[in-house]
Order: structure tokens, then C-alpha cells, then sequence
């Protein structure tokens, strides 16, 4: 019995050791991000290094204000990312809506072709995507980066999945009351799908909010850079100013990693469903 | 918008028993009536549903999957100012414009693939990269979730979030801080490395280490997105299993060895295969960390077709490059699907 609780003591203390290790090594880099972005360069780049913040923040960003515009591609990730998260889950959801209440002619193979581009790396169509942008001259509009993704394989498949559980009855006896069909949708069906919007909502968000390749290829003036492209301008250029870079970095992550507090619940069904697509 | 209902009242009123028109009428509203009730609704408002969808998704979808295996085909000589076909009806005038200048080749850009270097390079990069992280990475996710689990665990909240608090992270951002990290003057990593007596390692100069710096990072941020799938699977394993089992006897290890791995084992299969596919396609991470270098050394499948295509504007080849790696990752993604199948 004893040797029983000293064995659990051993085991406590190496889950709580091992869990702690983590833990730090999760938040060291965001931790040094920010001592990296509070330091002059001077400081920073000094050896031993500082290893705690200093003040200036916002002398680091207004350099780096001065040398590129970086609120401006904040600006313009958040339009664009929010702009395509509204206009996705209404079209997915819409599809979604037949998909699961509706009977018509060619559901079954539409909704597998769909299926199957699921699969797919979305890779696959940066090249004749950027070759069709700029032959209609749609290279370096936002329209050229939300458009294409819209049609969210995912988020077609979610809904329809979601939708399958409003009771037909309920449907019908709206129906009854004379609402009309797209009342039915936007009244009755979208409502209750509140969770599964949130959760389609993080999951369209995050990926528009990643995308990196495809906005590389279709922009060119750096007034229209997302957040990825700057990021990569900053860092590829020629002299490295890594206390501007580090500000630029911090204003990227930190405020998704504040959502993510609030909003952990809406994250963790959001990469469960996104995930999981079964 | 409303659609048609078999509705008494509407037809009632001209319903003339006696004539043949109006039998008909019956027969067809009973026929529609009787329909109705195995499907639910029919009619056009579907179509106007699922359009926007469809038209965007045939667009910048389905279309451009055939034109990147068409593009395959040919060699890429530049914009084209020709027209691919019109409709002229005198004051109607629809043109559609050629998408690019391009001259056949047949397979040539696919016998060119066996025997070029680079592709094969870049193959091999992206398997030892995957071959490392993706075990080292699943293993730390488990550990995690398992612990987690525990019920003795307290704080559970605090930890999980801050071990998921990276999923939340920007790739290129978060790229650009290991960047940093791991540079070889000032970085925090040389730094600690030497509070214990390394040697500074030049982490992004050597092949060696350039890519367990790519490793690194890759596994920061997404071992919290594995963790917290495995978590959702653990907590699905029915308690009484761990009660008999402890009736039995057993002891941690026996439990987790003979109870949690059983029952895991389709979630974990599960982001075996996610992660594999996930890394199989890492893109922002060499292109911000290590550029693909030193000589190629950590150039992926995704970095080398991005070059073919946007620096060397060998958009045919590149096209028939993505093929090929739309095939590898397919036939991943098929056997992740019959192992969610399973389930």
C-alpha cells in the first residue's frame, strides 16, 4: 500500500514536471517575441541577451510604420479574412440547407463531386487560378483573394451534415404558416445552427487569415499585402531590423491568441469539425 | 419564391366533378400529394439555393483542377492576347479570352520529372522532415492528452490553453519568430545552449540542423491541434473499461497499453494521417526559415513547384509537378478516409 502511494507520488510529480515542460516551451517564443519587440535593437541583439521586456514598443513600431505600412496590411487581412468568413458561411450554408431538406434532380453525384474535391491540396490551384486572375486583370484585387474560396468544400459539408438534424416538421409547419422557402432558411434553419456557424466561422477565419502561398502570387503593390505576405517582404529584405519585425509579428499573433482565450470552446469544435470531416 | 403545395382550398374551387380535365387535375395532385410526402419538398428553390455555390465552385474549382492537368500537356509561352472563342450576335458580343500561350509537349514534362534532380531532392526532403516530426509530434500530442487526462491533473484549463495557444498562431508569423529563435548570433536557443556549455550551432547553415529547425517549429505549432483532437478521444473511452481494468489489477501501464491504445487507436490513426498530410504540404515554414536552403536541403514538394512556377514561370512543368503531389497527397487522403470509414 505504501509503495502504492509513493509510485502515485513519482507519477504526479513526473505529469506535472512533463505537462509544466510543455507548457513553458509553448510559451517561450511568444514570451521572447515580445521581449524582442520591447527592445531597442541594440539591446536585443547584444550577448548575453535581455531576457526580460523593455519599453520600446512603440518606437520599434513606429519605425516600422515608417518603413511599411503594416497597419495598413492588418487592415487588410481583417477586411478580407472577415469579408469571406460572412460571405462562405452564407453560401455553404445555403447549399447546405438544400443538400440536407431539399429532393432535386443530380443531388447525390453533385454532392459527392463536391465530396471529392475535399481532398484536394488547395495548392493544386494557385497556378491556373493566378493564369486566369491576370488574364480577366484581377491580379492584385482582394476580390481575386476571397472569390476563389469561397465555395468551402468544408463548410458545405458541415452544414449539410448540421442541417440534417432540424426536424421536417418543424420545416413544414412553417411552410404552413405560409413563410416562404427562404424564410424557412434564414429564419428557422440558419438559427439553429448557431454552434455549427460559430464553428465554421473559425475554421473559414483561420484559413483566409493563413493563406500564404496563393495572396504571394496574386499580389504585387504592398498597399493591398495580407499580414503573411508583409511578414515575409519584412523578413526577406535587405537589412534585417528584427525589433520591427518583432512588433510586426506580435500584432499578428497576439490578437488571435486573445480570441483564442475567449473563444476556446468555438476553436476546439471548430478543429474538431475541421478535422474530423466524417 | 414559395413553392407549389398540394393545397385543397386553391384547387377546390374549380374542382367540377365530371370533367375530364379536372379528374386529370386530381389524378396529378394526388400523384404530386403522394410524392410529397416521401420527399419533402421539390421544386426549384434548391437550384436557387445551391447556385452561388455551385457557379463559384465550378469556377475557381472544378475548372481550374482539369486546366492544371491540361496545362500539364504543354509548355508555357507566356500571357496570351488571343481569344479563345466568341459568340458574336451583332449587338451581343462575348469573348473569351485564350488563358495563355502554350505549346503541346504530351508526357514530356512528365518523363522530365523522373530524371530531374531537384524534384527528387525536395521529394526527400519533405520525407525526412515528415518521417521525424510527424512521430515525434504525435507522441508529445499523446503524452499531452493523456496527462490532460489524468484525474489527479489540476489546472487542467490553464495548461491546455496555453499547449493549444500556438494553433492560434499566423503561420508565416510564427515562422518568422523561430527565425529569430534560431539564429545563430543572438537567438534565445544558442543562447540557453550555451548557459550550459554548447557551442553556439550554426542551426540555419547546416543541413543538418536547418532541418531539425523546420521540425522544431512545425512541431510547436501543431502539437496543441493534435492534442486537442486526442483529448475529444479520450474522453470518449467509456470509464467502466478503466474500472475493470483496475478490478483486474492492472497497473498504469497495463491500462494505458491495454484500454487507451485499443480504443484510441482510430483517432490516433486518424492524425497520423492528418499530420503526415499536413507536412507533406509544408510550405511557409522553409520558405520564411531557411529559404529552401543551405542547398536545398529543406526545400519541400510545395517550395520547388512555387519556384518552377512564379520564378522560373515554367507553368507547365509546374502544373505537371502538382499533379504528381496532388496524387501523393490523394492517395494519403484516401487511406484516411477508409480509416474514418472504419469507424
Amino acid at each position: 500500500m505504501r509503495e502504492q502511494r509513493r509510485k502515485d507520488a513519482v507519477w504526479r510529480f513526473l505529469t506535472y514536471t512533463f505537462v509544466l515542460a510543455a507548457t513553458v516551451v509553448m510559451l517561450v517564443p511568444l514570451y521572447w517575441m515580445i521581449v524582442a519587440a520591447s527592445l531597442p535593437q541594440e539591446l536585443f541583439i547584444e550577448f548575453p541577451p535581455r531576457l526580460y521586456p523593455g519599453t520600446s514598443f512603440f518606437d520599434n513600431f513606429a519605425a516600422l510604420q515608417e518603413r511599411s505600412n503594416f497597419v495598413r496590411s492588418i487592415g487588410n487581412s481583417v477586411f478580407i479574412a472577415v469579408v469571406y468568413t460572412i460571405i462562405s458561411i452564407l453560401l455553404c450554408s445555403m447549399a447546405g440547407f438544400a443538400f440536407a431538406k431539399y429532393e432535386f434532380r443530380f443531388k447525390e453525384p453533385i454532392f459527392y463531386v463536391i465530396l471529392a474535391t475535399l481532398v484536394l491540396p488547395i495548392q493544386l490551384l494557385v497556378i491556373p487560378l493566378f493564369l486566369m486572375m491576370s488574364q480577366i486583370g484581377w491580379t492584385d484585387t482582394f476580390r481575386a483573394i476571397i472569390l476563389p474560396w469561397l465555395a468551402n468544400p468544408i463548410g458545405i459539408f458541415l452544414m449539410r451534415q448540421n442541417m440534417q438534424s432540424i426536424p421536417d416538421a418543424l420545416l413544414e409547419s412553417a411552410r404552413m404558416d405560409g413563410a416562404t422557402e427562404f424564410q424557412l432558411f434564414y429564419r428557422i434553419a440558419l438559427p439553429a445552427m448557431r454552434s455549427s456557424v460559430a464553428a465554421l466561422a473559425i475554421i473559414l477565419f483561420l484559413f483566409q487569415w493563413d493563406l500564404f502561398l496563393y495572396p504571394l502570387v496574386i499580389l504585387e503593390d504592398s498597399a493591398n499585402y495580407t499580414i503573411p505576405v508583409a511578414l515575409a517582404g519584412l523578413e526577406g529584405s535587405q537589412r534585417v531590423y528584427f525589433d520591427q519585425i518583432m512588433v510586426a509579428t506580435s500584432l499578428a499573433i497576439i490578437p488571435l491568441a486573445i480570441l483564442f482565450l475567449f473563444l476556446q470552446k468555438q476553436f476546439v469544435s471548430g478543429i474538431l469539425a475541421g478535422s474530423l470531416k466524417e | 419564391m414559395s413553392t407549389w403545395l398540394p393545397n385543397d382550398d386553391r384547387l377546390g374551387a374549380d374542382s367540377d366533378a365530371g370533367s375530364l380535365r379536372t379528374r386529370a387535375w386530381d389524378r396529378f395532385r394526388f400523384a404530386r400529394q403522394a410524392y410529397s410526402r416521401v420527399v419533402p419538398e421539390l421544386g426549384p428553390v434548391a437550384y436557387i439555393f445551391i447556385a452561388p455555390f455551385f457557379i463559384l465552385f465550378t469556377l475557381f474549382l472544378a475548372f481550374p483542377i482539369a486546366y492544371t492537368i491540361y496545362l500539364s500537356f504543354f509548355r508555357y509561352e507566356g500571357v496570351s492576347g488571343d481569344r479563345w472563342f466568341w459568340i458574336d450576335l451583332g449587338p451581343i458580343f462575348i469573348e473569351v479570352p485564350r488563358i495563355a500561350e502554350l505549346s503541346f509537349v504530351g508526357f514530356g514534362n512528365y518523363l522530365r520529372i523522373l530524371g530531374d534532380g531537384l524534384f527528387w531532392q525536395s521529394m526527400f526532403n519533405t520525407t525526412y522532415i515528415l518521417a521525424i516530426q510527424v512521430p515525434i509530434m504525435i507522441g508529445l500530442a499523446l503524452a499531452l492528452a493523456v496527462a490532460l487526462n489524468a484525474s489527479f491533473l489540476r489546472f487542467k484549463g490553464f495548461f491546455r490553453t496555453a499547449i493549444a495557444i500556438p494553433v492560434s498562431a499566423n503561420i508565416v508569423a510564427y515562422s518568422t519568430v523561430f527565425l529569430l529563435l534560431f539564429n545563430e548570433q543572438f537567438g534565445l536557443i544558442n543562447y540557453m545552449l550555451a548557459t550550459i556549455g554548447v557551442e553556439p550551432i550554426a542551426w540555419l547553415r547546416s543541413e543538418f540542423w536547418a532541418r531539425k529547425t523546420i521540425i522544431a517549429a512545425v512541431t510547436w505549432r501543431w502539437t496543441g491541434y493534435n492534442m486537442i483532437i486526442l483529448l475529444a478521444g479520450l474522453q470518449n473511452i467509456p470509464q467502466q473499461l478503466y474500472e475493470a481494468a483496475e478490478i483486474d489489477g492492472a497497473s498504469r501501464i497495463e491500462k494505458f497499453r491495454y484500454v487507451t491504445l485499443p480504443q484510441l487507436k482510430p483517432v490516433l490513426l486518424f492524425v497520423i494521417v492528418l499530420s503526415t498530410i499536413g507536412t507533406f504540404k509544408l510550405f511557409a515554414e522553409p520558405y520564411v526559415i531557411t529559404g529552401g536552403g543551405p542547398t536545398n536541403a529543406t526545400i519541400t514538394i510545395v517550395q520547388y513547384i512555387y519556384r518552377e512556377a512564379f520564378q522560373s514561370w515554367n507553368l507547365g512543368y509546374a502544373s505537371a509537378l502538382t499533379v504528381i503531389f496532388v496524387a501523393i497527397v490523394s492517395v494519403i487522403s484516401v487511406i484516411q478516409i477508409r480509416i474514418g470509414g472504419d469507424n
